[in-house]
């Protein structure tokens, strides 16, 4: 049968006369064979000051991305301090020893490129995105940013100011101040915990001090990588790093040792945590839970299993939105850092489903372990991560981005070109076994913001250790969630 | 996120073409194309490009939410949900099992004027996805069960865009207060009740009426053989007949603006924000160009003027934005601002109108005319980077410019634009009596008999 199949395709090709004589059949043509693709090799590097510069060839599109990071973020931030990485970082291109930030917007911008900066967790980053015509003179800012920021008390002021109405912001919208909750509930008072962005309080604290003090401790060349990648080749981008980067001092201090894993409150009971919001439009619904760490050596066996319940047809997303039309899409992440990690599923429904929304949730996450996918299932799945991980680098930005991340995490480069074969490895077994021991549903929490009233008598029938707490009571500065005099009832 | 209407609420921004420059020194790839049409009517455009082993499938309709039927809002868009249920060769979400399954992906957007189908596959699955598209303009054979599930998704998806987010509804308000005559009034997500109005029966019609090959254009971008491909199509698309019936238009032309149009609104928002809308130049027009090119210098970058006036300077908005919405038959260009804590709309909204002053008393200089061509080229450079984004630019430049060669001429269009055009659309486009201002303020501040 196929053999005929595809007899009659190879008849096509001959000609149009079998044009108007066939009618579309029943069933869909099968595939023809796979062609294999191979990923640009990074070519690494170490200048004397010690900065490591990893360049990438890809040469489709004129364009050039590169990525200066620092290898600390938001998990440095004191913890009354929360914000502190993110504005450092986000105040290099307000200003240096000879730009001010109207001349920086303005250079960067009639070049035509984009000129980001920001913290995340485990990195700070600036990176710039141009045509390769104009590298020279984006590199050249991209230098100027990262070297010599003089962070003006008044650019500290502007910026506060847009965190401020930014966190205001978040804390209006369900998704993103169910996010923010989740990190404290899963890690309490620890690293990860608190707002990367900062919350209004933090961010009322912080000083130009502090600022100065951040870049001078953590933006030094011996705590940093350049990435460059796209229309480049190695030689070119090792003599624009050495010329643009080369002279940059290394201090003689050490470099401060990378924080120490925090211990996350081992395999308790999960919570139930309500945040009340009446004006929501919809719940927000959050599982999340401590995951995993980029080292980890169940790391594939982690993201396998995250794409059987994660991704379009992933098993949280069929059961809530293509089974029952309970939300727009639901899914989940498993963000692997230095340190452990949180895994979240997620997804938005109407408020007067926020508790079968929560059940299945918690539902599918035990699933995982007691009907772990066959063949049949785990196929696609892996099929899924592996396209979308192609798919990620046909960009510079995504190539830069994939390689930037091993980079930080002390992984082999030569992983884009082994990561298929390593997702290919993982059977059902490994998921069965990943999901038991690192996704167990009883320690899983859930986090539900929306208007209460239309959810919580179901909840509380199921769950009677619902913890609520008005919006208006709600502070994400501490692992308790509530603002002192709201405590006391 | 799949089977999303893409900036749904702005309308057809994403499809907008964005024109490109030729910049001095950089080489703007040409998309090498190939055009023809079966004599179903159907367009075929396809681009050969082996730097991956992957191809972009795309079917572009010539139908969007202005085709809404009448007391059916949002059934453009529901239908294209719908387009992911069964046929008389698939079962529901057997699309995913042909793409996702495989390493690919599929998704679909709905605007005003079009919607749009596309997947991105192992090149070894194009005849299989071919297939697919064939089958699925064929005819639809879905269950109520099915319908009604997909309709409960759609409405979620108009809650989480709409009601969800802050100023969700700000958006909404903006386009539909926006048109008197025009369906463009009617936003694409539609309405609550009219997607509960809709039935099956309506599905089958909405189908027979606009799904025909006549209406439709197939765009291919990636790693195939053109002969091989080309029978493919001719094996599975041929025998689709084109219906005798002519396709219905919409005909309804909006008239000018009289007089400002003032909108006050309470929503959930703690920041005040404030929007304007002005009816520009249709996608057609040749006004397009110039106005692409003063959006960019509104808002593109922090060195815009919007950003560096109200963001950095006065520090009156937390955000700006602006978009030059050119739709088929009329053009909508959408500003907005949302407040910085403490700050009044009446604040913001002079200071936005000055912004627009300058630009109609003074022509911009050479440099900041070339930094928004320069910024405009590169966005276009990096939207085309992937099969799927190159299939993209080639689908609107055939479907709603017309012409597939604009995908690399408009260019030189752009290029063309004088600091002269861009004070003329200014002055021509930015008059107080086509100008519609929205407050959106915080239910919190709403007094008594607002």
């Amino acid at each position: 049968m196929i053999r005929n199949i595809l007899f009659s395709a190879a008849l096509c090709v001959l000609g149009a006369l079998c044009v108007y004589s066939q009618t579309p059949q029943a069933t869909p043509p099968p595939p023809a064979a796979p062609r294999s693709s191979k990923f640009p090799t990074p070519v690494d590097q170490t200048l004397p000051n010690g900065l490591r510069v990893i360049v990438i060839e890809r040469t489709e599109s004129p364009l050039i991305s590169a990525q200066l990071l620092i290898k600390n973020g938001g998990e440095v931030d004191a913890p009354e301090l929360a914000g502190l990485a993110d504005m450092t970082a986000n105040l290099l291109t307000k200003g240096t020893q000879t730009r001010d930030a109207t001349k920086i917007a303005q250079e960067i911008e009639s070049l035509g490129g984009s000129l980001d900066s920001g913290a995340r967790w485990d990195s700070s980053f600036a990176s710039v995105n141009v045509m390769s015509s104009k590298i020279q003179p984006a590199m050249e800012i991209l230098a100027d940013v990262v070297r010599h920021p003089t962070f003006k008390s008044e650019e500290v002021e502007r910026l506060r100011q847009q965190y401020l109405d930014n966190f205001t912001l978040a804390v209006g919208d369900p998704g993103s101040l169910a996010r923010m909750v989740a990190a404290r509930v899963v890690f309490g008072d620890s690293p990860y915990g608190h707002p990367v962005s900062g919350t209004s309080e933090s961010l009322t604290r912080i000083t130009g001090a502090d600022i100065t003090k951040m870049h001078s401790r953590y933006y030094r060349p011996d705590n940093a990588i350049l990435v460059i990648g796209g229309d480049i080749n190695a030689k070119d981008g090792l003599a624009l790093a050495t010329k643009y980067f080369g002279d940059w001092q290394k201090p003689a201090t050490p470099l401060p040792a990378i924080s120490a894993a925090t211990e996350n409150a081992t395999a308790k009971t999960g919570r139930i945590v309500v945040i009340d919001k009446p004006d929501a439009g919809q719940a927000a619904v959050y599982l999340a839970r401590t995951g995993i760490n980029r080292q980890d050596p169940d790391f594939f066996r982690g993201i396998v299993s995250n794409s059987v319940l994660s991704g379009y047809s992933g098993r949280l997303n069929q059961e809530i939105r293509i089974k029952r039309g309970l939300s727009y899409g639901a899914g989940s992440t498993l963000d692997a850092r230095r340190d452990v990690g949180p895994f979240v599923a997620s997804a938005q429904t109407k408020n007067e489903s926020g508790a079968q929304v929560a059940d299945l949730l918690l539902g599918e996450i035990g699933r995982l372990s007691s009907a772990p996918p066959a063949d049949v299932e785990l196929t696609p799945r892996k099929a899924v991560l592996v396209g979308s991980f192609s798919r990620n680098l046909e960009t510079v930005n995504g190539l830069v981005g994939q390689v930037g991340s091993l980079a930080l995490y002390g992984l082999g480069l030569d992983e884009i070109n082994r990561y298929i074969n390593n997702v290919q490895a993982i059977g059902t077994a490994d998921i069965q076994k990943f999901a038991g021991a690192r996704l167990d549903a009883k320690t899983s929490n859930i986090i539900i913001v929306g208007n209460a009233k239309a959810f919580l008598p179901e909840l509380q029938k199921k769950y009677p250790n619902v913890e609520v707490i008005s919006v208006n009571d709600l502070d994400l500065n501490s692992a308790l969630l509530k603002k002192k005099q709201a405590t006391g009832e | 996120m799949v089977r999303l209407s893409l900036r749904l609420i702005l309308g057809a921004c994403l499809l907008m073409t964005t024109p490109l420059v030729a910049s001095t020194q950089t080489r703007m790839p040409q998309l090498k194309f190939t055009d023809r049409t079966l004599a179903n009517g159907l367009r075929v455009l396809t681009v050969e490009d082996h730097s991956s082993p992957t191809v972009a499938i795309q079917v572009w309709y010539h139908v969007g939410s202005k085709d809404d039927p009448n007391q059916r809002s949002g059934f453009a868009h529901l239908f294209e949900h719908i387009m992911f249920k069964s046929t008389k060769n698939m079962k529901s979400e057997m699309m995913d099992r042909l793409t996702e399954d495989v390493g690919g992906f599929n998704n679909a957007f709905t605007n005003d004027d079009v919607t749009v189908y596309f997947e991105v596959v192992p090149s070894n699955y194009l005849e299989t996805l071919i297939w697919a598209e064939a089958d699925r303009l064929s005819g639809l054979n879905v269950d109520d069960a099915n319908f009604k599930s997909e309709r409960d998704v759609v409405k979620e998806e108009y809650r989480q865009s709409i009601l969800a987010p802050p100023y969700g509804r700000a958006f909404y308000l903006l386009q539909s207060k926006s048109f008197q005559e025009h369906p463009y009034k009617r936003p694409t997500i539609g309405s609550i009740e009219d997607l509960d109005a809709a039935s099956l029966k309506d599905v089958q019609e909405f189908h027979s009426t606009y799904y025909r090959p006549d209406n439709a254009t197939l765009v291919v971008v990636g790693d195939f053989d053109p002969k091989q491909l080309d029978g493919w199509i001719d094996k599975y698309f041929t025998p689709i007949a084109k219906p005798s019936r002519p396709l219905p238009r919409v005909t309804v032309k909006e008239p000018p603006r009289k007089s400002e149009i003032r909108v006050t609104e309470f929503g959930h928002n703690d920041l005040p924000a404030v929007g304007f809308t002005f009816l520009t130049a249709k996608l057609s027009d040749p006004d397009a160009d110039a106005l692409q090119v003063a959006n960019a210098i509104l808002t593109a970058g922090e060195s815009s003027r919007l950003y560096h006036s109200l963001v950095y300077t006065q520090q009156i908005a937390a955000e700006v934005l602006s978009d030059e919405n050119a739709l088929e038959d009329a053009g909508l260009f959408i500003m907005g601002a949302i407040l910085s804590e403490g700050k009044k709309v009446e604040d913001a909204e002079k200071s936005m109108l000055a912004e627009i002053k300058k630009l109609q008393d003074a022509p911009v200089s050479a440099a900041e005319l070339e930094k928004a061509k320069n910024q405009l080229v590169t966005d276009q450079l990096r939207e085309r980077e992937t099969g799927n984004g190159k299939a993209m630019a080639l689908g609107q430049a055939a479907v709603l410019l017309g012409d597939p060669a604009r995908v690399n001429t408009d260019l030189a269009r752009l290029q063309a634009v004088t600091a002269a055009d861009i004070q003329r659309v200014m002055k021509k486009y930015f008059t107080d009596s086509n100008r519609l201002v929205l407050y959106y303020l915080p239910q919190t501040t709403k007094k008594e008999g607002q």
